[in-house]
């Protein structure tokens, strides 16, 4: 414990709450949407997204039954929407671990009013992400098959493949978000068993608080957990998407085989996941009564973070063409020609346009604090960086080093039901969560709140 | 009247709290224990609590996490299952550090998490007394409790004194809860039975599913394919076979009949192999394998299975099988000669010949001239 410093007035952190919050008050606010009846429109919104996951999993099933022909798929196009969904669902759950761990090791107290929402997209996230490389396997339920576990068959699994890494990348992903997510609710937890009078929902509160107290001493262990698994997970986080792209980076194939594809990977990743988080924020905000605790000072910074990384993603792409010139290597120069002036030339111009060219529109503080230009740069994020795995995955394949091989991939009608499907799995999780859990971390925000701590109790984190 | 486990005393600010701890201390009561709805700063050393000992738990689980990894690929990889993919050595380390720091970081995180709520804090607990606290209710909400606990004995009047003084709004008494034992056999017979029934429940589910709904087969893989199996009718063509018949004289490749005719007729059949060492290895292999257990290891009938059966199989060596031409011996290894069954379908063309070779060279070494020695 370092001696308690006082700073002057400047250097204070501005309130993070719009008006004034008391500690039980923000329980009020935030634990009785769990209590009360949800509005008309939030049944509508499921309605609606259980309607797209239900055409999505319909589409899985005949997939499964008739087998992946079904898709449009095939030599040399092998990886597609499957490939596509699954990197995608991976990066927007990137978002969550950020601002949950990274933020948290950095102290940007700001996080902590938006970490629980930004954390559970996350666990919805790599559960969307996750369908997609088991049902590209054909068959499902022989997916046990990628780990590597003593058989009757003899064999094991090939540990260098990168395939093989991404299956321990993103099954540790998984678990530690969960786990992450769960430590953070305990607290929370408990105070909703102690807030219900619900005899249903009462035991069930009991049980997942696990008995939770608030002692001393636990709150000793807790912190220090708290603190342990961020740093873990800060340094899980990077290296998820660095495994993911690894699948494409360890291979020969021109556009794939870069060394900037990791930290690249990476960055696009928290971009897509911050513009997601963005999106969901602002209608939680607006249906959920909250704008006095997530407030236009939290998604301006949000949007400078998408910013920030908007322009990485630029240096990035320019960075490929680059790469891509300076290798003096025919076959790469004829996969970049193909981005801006191939059969697939519209895709990639629809990724720069909307990664780089409308996400300039937060450098006006007026677009950062507006709905309308948000949403819309958010919105344009989402598509730009779902097109941006197309042009990576599906450029570089249909045209690699034969021209015999060359051919167009054309999407069937089951690739789209199947993404449609992934989209209302995701979102109907986030309705279903943002009625049944506290969607903002109440502990961690009441600890922060303006006399919140003890006037002599020093500098503490 | 049951004895007292903790005397609560309920503050409304942490700052009042962190303040009244060392009030409360100073009288040496019992063990001071603090219960607030969010981690409060400086906690720590006001309630003197030593280091947390979880970082170094966890340093511990991931570099066993770390070195499992790289052993578990090590072996497998270069030991029990060594593959070369993409020209790679067996022990190429370099492509199992991803894994290392996936299973690192695994360890590590269940680490912190179970170990902190498991072992350092001991939950899941649903008994403790502070749980069943009027004061509950506002401890995880917005209030601050610090607790005076047994340790091993209580002063409750003592307690709330101090308590009292330290300025606590609120005082409650908390008594030590009845011990009721956990596995009672009641709860033991109860959760068997539980559990038979489940069984019995999900068997009885699974049977019938499969028998109302026998569109949803068990998983077959890829033995259930659309083609005809052997010896199976087929309804496509008339005659009901799944094949066709091959047209009258076909020939498989590699099975032209030959010595068809009488042993004399194949008199005039010329050996087409040359005497070569490899033809005459090719001989002695099949002559080992087919025919020496007859005839004998130099062919002169004193075979291994003469005695046992008391056959009397033909000595090669006797003038009459020196003069043989080559054809004749031939057309007895393909049809056979009194109890020999002919070899047709255990020797291919080639190797039949390889043995009249052979046979030739058997006989030639058992009347050798003197210039052959020179």
């Amino acid at each position: 414990m370092s001696k308690a410093v006082a700073l002057p007035d400047v250097l204070r952190e501005p309130l993070l709450t719009d008006g004034p919050m008391s500690i039980g008050g923000l329980d009020d606010q935030v634990l009785s949407a769990t209590e009360r009846t949800p509005p008309r429109a939030w049944f509508i919104a499921l309605a609606i997204t259980i309607t797209a996951m239900t055409i999505g999993f319909g589409f899985i099933g005949y997939t499964i039954a008739t087998g992946i022909g079904a898709w449009g798929n095939n030599s040399p196009v092998f990886w597609a929407f499957d490939i596509i969904n699954f990197v995608f669902w991976v990066g927007i759950g990137h978002a969550g671990t950020l601002i949950s761990a990274i933020l948290f090791l950095f102290r940007m107290r700001w996080r902590n009013a938006i970490a629980r929402f930004a954390e559970a997209m996350t666990i919805f996230a790599v559960m969307c992400a996750g369908i997609f490389p088991l049902i590209h396997v054909g068959r499902p339920w022989l997916a046990f098959w990628l780990f590597p576990y003593p058989n009757q068959r003899a064999i094991w699994t090939n540990f260098r493949s990168p395939l093989l890494w991404d299956v321990f990348a993103v099954s540790t992903y998984f678990s530690v978000s969960l786990m992450f997510w769960y430590l953070g609710l305990v607290p929370d937890i408990a105070s909703m068993r102690d807030r219900t009078t619900n005899k249903w929902k009462k035991p069930i509160y009991t049980f997942l608080a696990l008995g939770w107290h608030g002692s001393g001493r636990h709150w000793q262990h807790y912190e220090k957990a708290y603190l342990l698994l961020a740093g873990l997970a800060t340094g899980l986080v990077l290296s998820v998407h660095s495994v993911v792209s690894f699948d494409f980076a360890t291979s020969v194939v021109p556009g794939w085989h870069m060394t900037i594809f990791p930290p690249y990977f990476v960055a696009g990743a928290i971009f897509a996941g911050f513009s997601m988080v963005v999106i969901v924020l602002v209608v939680v905000r607006e249906t959920m009564d909250l704008k006095n605790l997530i407030t236009i000072r939290h998604l301006d910074v949000m949007n400078k973070v998408i910013l920030g990384m908007s322009c990485l993603m630029g240096y990035s792409y320019a960075m490929e063409g680059f790469t891509a010139w300076y290798s003096q290597n025919t076959y790469l120069h004829h996969t970049f020609l193909n981005i801006i002036g191939g059969s697939y030339g519209w895709a990639g111009w629809l990724t720069i346009a909307c990664n780089i060219g409308i996400p300039q529109l937060l450098w006006f503080k007026k677009c950062r604090t507006s709905y309308f230009w948000m949403i819309l740069v958010a919105i344009s994020v989402t598509i730009g960086m779902w097109f941006e795995r197309f042009v990576i995955i599906v450029i570089s394949l249909s045209q690699d080093f034969l021209p015999s091989a060359w051919r167009l991939y054309k999407p069937t009608m089951v690739d789209f039901g199947i993404l449609l499907g992934s989209f209302g799995l995701f979102f109907t999780l986030v309705l279903i969560f943002a009625r049944v859990l506290p969607v903002i971390a109440t502990t961690e925000v009441k600890g922060i709140l303006p006399g919140a701590q003890p006037e002599t109790g020093g500098h503490h984190e | 009247m049951s004895k007292a486990f903790a005397v609560l005393g309920l503050f409304d600010s942490a700052d009042a709290l962190m303040k009244a701890i060392p009030k409360v201390k100073a009288r040496k009561l019992g063990r001071l224990e603090t219960y607030t709805p969010y981690p409060i700063h400086g906690m720590d050393d006001a309630l003197e609590l030593r280091r947390s000992p979880l970082g170094g738990m966890v340093l511990v689980m991931g570099v066993i996490g770390a070195l499992t990894a790289l052993g578990f690929q090590y072996w497998i990889s270069a030991i029990d299952y060594p593959i070369v993919t993409g020209g790679k050595a067996p022990w190429s380390w370099e492509a199992f550090i991803p894994i290392m720091f996936e299973v690192t970081v695994l360890f590590a995180t269940f680490t912190a998490g179970l170990g902190m709520l498991l072992l350092l804090n001991k939950l899941p607990f649903f008994g403790h007394p502070v749980l069943s606290a009027k004061a509950m209710r506002a401890i995880t909400r917005d209030r601050f409790a610090l607790a005076v606990e047994a340790d091993p004995e209580l002063d409750a009047e003592a307690a709330k004194a101090a308590l009292k003084d330290a300025g606590a709004q609120d005082i409650e008494v908390l008594d030590t809860p009845e011990q009721t034992p956990f596995l009672t056999s009641d709860f033991i017979l109860r959760t068997l039975g539980g559990i038979f029934v489940a069984c019995l429940v999900s068997g009885f589910v699974m049977f019938w599913a499969i028998k109302l709904f026998p569109v949803l087969p068990p998983m077959s893989h890829m033995q259930d394919q659309p083609r005809l199996s052997a010896q199976q009718a087929s309804t496509f063509f008339k005659d009901g076979r799944g094949m066709r018949m091959p047209v009258t004289g076909t020939v498989a490749r590699g099975y032209l009949p030959s010595a068809t005719g009488t042993q004399e007729e194949a008199t005039a059949l010329p050996n087409p192999l040359p005497r070569t060492p490899e033809v005459f290895a090719q001989g002695k292999a099949a002559f080992t394998n087919r025919c020496a257990v007859c005839h004998g290891a130099i062919g002169n009938g004193m075979g291994s299975l003469t005695a046992a059966y008391g056959a009397k199989p033909a000595n090669l060596q006797a003038q009459q099988f020196r003069d043989y031409a080559d054809g004749k011996l031939y057309w007895v290894i393909v049809n056979g000669k009194n109890a020999m069954p002919g070899h047709a379908a255990d020797l291919d063309e080639n190797q039949r010949w390889a043995v009249v070779h052979y046979v030739r060279a058997l006989q030639r070494a058992q009347n050798a001239k003197d210039e052959d020695l020179r």
